[in-house]
């Protein structure tokens, strides 16, 4: 299973921006990291093959299933109400509600939880399906620290398919398989974590005093930097 | 048609000339084909289409009424086809700038001031119409009439948020009412030659051909 990227190059239209990538995504886990207005949601599109790109092309290999998570989990909601929506997704709705800390809502219109409510219940159902390829944007944002760290042991465990992390978090991360950034208008491969972790350039400071210090982690999850920290 | 003054002019003056008859319609058109050839059709083919929808179910209430639903459809596109031209003509703060130099640094500028306000939102309903629609195919639910609730609360939601935002900072930034702005306005050659011959399209509208060919009679 793969996704080829064969000279492809983004653009919002008007030919103002543009957004070059080339390169290969295998099964695992990929981060993608990059400044707020650097192309992260644009490319997202291209990838999970809603827009086509400006040129190039991409191939898909062994994909049958791909899903798209937006920043603002609104975009995605199709039920009137908080069981609608669990369903809409093929998802047993008590079971998400017990797992969101959502019990007692389900007849609520989605749209009347908190963007942070909704979100938790977005990246629930999503997470709760195995798709061949998920492209994640921004799937941190308006999630506290907790319910980072739960997504972030659910992202982990994702045990097949191809999963696409655009993110411009700084905390807390999942433990990934790859890691890619965008930088000056293209998207550049830094390769196998731990290996490609001196080369990351938008790496938070926490890694970079680790990686000063001598003391490498193995991957960047939360447990992964606490085990690198007490390494004596 | 670079100048915002003699643009807005312009598609007031063909708006009602494509009102007023078939034969204003059709000069309308012309008009567009020689001097609104910038505007893509094809990029705006969505707006363009949902909106002949809509005028088309009128059109058909009022044909099978006993009306003249095809020349009321036909006259509606045009004018439909002028609002497509002005808003993929428009930019930022253009708005802003007519108002004042209408009407003056208080209610001009409040006036300017919703105005660009008011079409910065469209673009971002537009958006957000898009992303709801890309969300919706992602799970296979076309945007059918159940799924048309909870979009139209997301994107009206979504719409006063921004409002409510925007509001906020003016009144954080002190804003009260009425502002000063220099308005500066670039125009092109074609400009006024556009204009006086979108004058023409409003006579030939109001006027038929035969009042000046005595002959034609």
């Amino acid at each position: 299973m793969k996704l080829v990227m064969d000279r492809v190059v983004a653009d919002r239209g008007g030919g103002a921006w543009s957004l070059a990538a080339h390169g290969v995504f295998t099964e695992g886990i990929h981060l993608i990291t990059g400044d707020i207005g650097s192309g992260k949601t644009t490319l997202a599109l291209v990838l999970a093959g809603l827009v086509p790109p400006a040129s190039g092309s991409l191939e898909r290999t062994g994909i049958t299933s791909s899903m798209l998570s937006f920043q603002f989990p609104e975009y995605h909601v199709t039920g009137l109400t908080v069981r609608d929506e669990c369903e809409s997704w093929g998802m047993d709705p008590a079971q998400v509600l017990a797992a969101t800390r959502l019990e007692g809502k389900d007849d609520l219109s989605p749209l009347r939880l908190s963007r942070g409510e909704l979100k938790r219940l977005h990246l629930a159902c999503l997470l709760g399906q195995a798709y061949d390829l998920l492209v994640l944007d921004e799937p941190f944002s308006s999630l506290d620290c907790r319910e980072k760290e739960r997504v972030c042991r659910n992202l982990s465990g994702r045990a097949r398919g191809i999963t696409i992390i655009f993110t411009h978090e700084q905390q807390i991360f999942p433990r990934v398989d790859y890691l890619w950034e965008i930088h000056e208008g293209r998207l550049a491969y830094r390769g196998p974590v731990p290996g490609a972790l001196p080369f990351w350039q938008h790496a938070p400071e926490i890694i970079r005093m680790l990686l000063a210090a001598g003391k490498a982690p193995q991957n960047i999850s939360p447990d992964d930097l606490v085990e690198a920290a007490c390494r004596t | 048609m670079q100048d915002v003054r003699l643009r807005t002019g312009v598609a007031v003056l063909l708006s009602v000339a494509a009102f007023i008859s078939l034969a204003g319609a059709a000069a309308a058109v012309v008009w567009c084909l020689v001097f609104a050839r910038t505007v893509s059709l094809r990029r705006h083919a969505r707006l363009f289409l949902s909106l002949g929808i809509l005028v088309g179910f009128f059109a058909t209430v009022l044909q099978v009424s006993g009306g003249d639903g095809v020349s009321y459809f036909i006259r509606m596109m045009v004018i439909v086809l002028i609002g497509v031209w002005v808003y993929s003509e428009q930019k930022k703060g253009e708005f802003l700038r007519l108002g004042v130099w209408m009407l003056g640094g208080k209610t001009g500028f409040d006036l300017g001031l919703v105005a660009d306000m008011g079409m910065q939102a469209m673009d971002l309903l537009i958006a957000d119409f898009e992303k709801i629609r890309l969300a919706g195919r992602l799970k296979r639910q076309p945007l059918n009439a159940k799924r048309l609730v909870p979009a139209g609360v997301v994107l009206v939601s979504n719409a006063f948020h921004r409002a409510d935002e925007t509001a906020e900072l003016l009144a954080v930034r002190g804003y009260r009412d009425g502002g000063s702005l220099c308005p500066v306005f670039i125009r092109a050659r074609t400009d006024i030659v556009a204009s006086l011959l979108a004058c023409l399209v409003v006579i030939f509208a109001i006027f038929p051909v035969s009042e000046f060919f005595i002959l034609y009679r």
